[in-house]
């Protein structure tokens, strides 16, 4: 086994000792709940609303999940001083970050997965249709979360757990708000202004571009090339700012 | 010529500490000294000296602020600098939810270990540490000795060229300070370099080969732990039976002090008249009984360099 798997594993076994799989009953339980919610007060839409609601809980739970243990991972590492331990050993920092990572994104990937299943077997319990469109769908909350776990790796390289939870939700708001940053950025009088909501576009992750839950909703299929598009983008949109916390995680000291 | 173990040289490292009111501490200042391979070098300061913060230098957890730092010939930052290298870090924290074993084997694997030796090699530094019987339960089980027992078998697992130890005896009870010291003997004798920092001086004196006294972020005192032991202004104590009041008067200018015990005196005398004192005791009726040379322990040559540098003991951040 070489180092970086080693770590892969060290991270996903962290996360499951934890009891991190807590949360994926805790999503069956609300799954259960919304389908019995849903036959009491829908008449015709019962398909619209188990597809509105099972995505949107399944996609919020992925990301608080990927943003509350992207960001309190490494600074938990260097207060608990478990860091010593590891990045003492022949092994880069950079490579610690990237195993960490991967850790951490399998966890999160695999807990989505597993409410993911929960879901379609729902559906198909409940005789509604799968389509193409919620396959779709659940492959952007997988793409949202590689995205949002590096960006929180990126802040706590070197901001504390607090400083890292407040800027990974401020960038995920943003970033579902980075479209309309453009379109307000093209129609700025201010020269200074439209730059800055340009530059704001490009540095923010677009999280529009890989939201097809309300495609799924209204059963509007998603075309392979904007899947492949969407997943090209967000796999390196992760790596870019992966390289960056690598390279700020090198050059921090731990006291 | 092998390059030496470690070398430091000209080595400084400063920190910025508070949040609002941001000020300048100096852990090190200009720390040179070289370590060869194979021997057990200890190092010695205070509290807040620069010890742990030459260790995390040579370990990549800390960059310097100027000077050079080697380790088998390799800067610190590079990953060659860790491929030999063991380390047991003051006050270690393994992963708690992992097990004893589990900790190892992860040390194992991050020290380049792979396929079917590191199961056998992990079970046999868990046997030598004494950790066996609880190396499958989990770290957050373990007492403060067991801690340090699992993570002293971490350090080993590599079998390293080089083995840092911050404080190993930290925590554990007599049994298990035995079991370092063995352990430290038997490293040696395999040909590995330990590089020893710890606050015992006891241990410091009965394993070390070398001795770096360091304060204030500087080298004061280094050499072989007989070297700074050697003291030239040593007294001679003897104790004498039947030395007449005549035989001690002539001898008044020589000797240092004279003390009157039942039947017999102590005589106290600098080590450069031992001749001519000892000569005209036995030319006399005379009998000496006993004859030692007072001996300077490293406590108290530490506890002079400490004095002499004007450091208050923790006055620096370690």
């Amino acid at each position: 086994m070489n180092a970086l798997w080693a770590l892969v594993l060290n991270g996903f076994r962290e996360s499951r000792r934890n009891r991190v799989t807590v949360v994926v009953f805790l999503f069956a339980f609300a799954m259960i709940f919304s389908a019995t919610f849903a036959l009491e007060f829908t008449v015709a839409t019962f398909a619209r609303v188990m597809t509105d609601l099972g995505l949107g809980v399944m996609s919020l739970i992925a990301v608080f999940l990927a943003i509350f243990l992207s960001t309190a991972l490494l600074p938990r590492e260097i207060e608990r001083r478990t860091i010593f331990m590891v990045a003492s050993r022949p092994i880069s920092r950079s490579l610690f970050v990237v195993g960490r990572y991967l850790g951490t994104l399998l966890t999160v990937l695999f807990v989505t997965l597993i409410m993911a299943a929960l879901f379609l077997l729902q559906m198909w319990w409940e005789g509604t249709p799968l389509a193409h469109a919620h396959f779709a769908a659940i492959v952007g909350v997988l793409l949202e979360v590689v995205v949002l776990t590096a960006v929180g790796f990126l802040f706590a390289t070197f901001a504390s757990q607090y400083v890292a939870v407040s800027a990974t939700v401020g960038f995920y708001f943003l970033g579902h708000l980075s479209s309309d940053l453009y379109r307000m950025a093209n129609r700025a009088e201010s020269a200074v202004l439209g730059g800055l909501g340009k530059a704001a576009y490009y540095l923010l992750p677009n999280l529009d571009r890989l939201d097809f839950k309300m495609r799924a909703t209204y059963l509007d299929p998603t075309s392979w090339s904007e899947l492949g598009l969407s997943t090209a983008y967000s796999l390196g949109y992760a790596i870019v700012v992966l390289a960056v916390a690598c390279a700020l995680f090198e050059r921090r000291d731990f006291k | 010529m092998s390059s030496p173990a470690i070398e430091v040289e000209g080595l400084t490292k400063e920190y910025l500490v508070g949040n609002l009111r941001r000020r300048r501490v100096q852990a090190l200042n200009g720390l040179s000294l070289t370590v060869e391979p194979g021997v057990i070098y200890g190092l010695l300061g205070p509290n807040g000296a620069g010890k742990s913060t030459t260790i995390k230098i040579l370990l990549n957890l800390v960059r310097p602020s100027s000077g050079k730092a080697r380790v088998f010939g390799h800067e610190p930052s590079s990953v060659a600098a860790r491929q030999h290298t063991g380390f047991l870090p003051e006050n270690p924290a393994p992963y708690e939810y992992l097990t004893g074993r589990e900790v190892v084997t992860l040390a194992a694997h991050l020290g380049g270990m792979s396929g079917s030796a590191v199961a056998p090699r992990v079970g046999q530094v868990l046997e030598r540490v004494g950790m066996t019987g609880a190396a499958d339960l989990q770290v957050r089980r373990y007492s403060k000795g067991m801690i340090q027992r699992v993570s002293l078998a971490q350090a080993l697992v590599t079998e390293p060229k080089l083995l840092v130890l911050d404080e190993p005896t930290s925590g554990l009870d007599v049994l298990g300070r035995q079991l370092v010291r063995d352990i430290v003997l038997e490293e040696r004798k395999r040909g590995t370099t330990v590089l020893f920092c710890s606050h015992i001086i006891p241990d410091v004196e009965s394993l070390c080969d070398r001795v770096a006294v360091v304060i204030g972020g500087k080298l004061v005192r280094e050499g072989t732990v007989v070297s700074l032991l050697k003291n030239d202004d040593a007294l001679v104590e003897a104790t004498v039976e039947g030395a007449t009041p005549e035989v001690l008067a002539a001898l008044q200018p020589q000797l240092k002090s004279v003390e009157a015990l039942e039947g017999r005196h102590l005589l106290r005398f600098d080590q450069h008249h031992d001749h001519d004192v000892l000569t005209a005791l036995l030319a006399t009726r005379a009998r000496i009984t006993q004859l030692r040379r007072t001996q300077v322990t490293l406590e108290e040559l530490f506890l002079k360099a400490v004095h002499e540098s004007g450091q208050r003991v923790g006055s620096h951040i370690s």
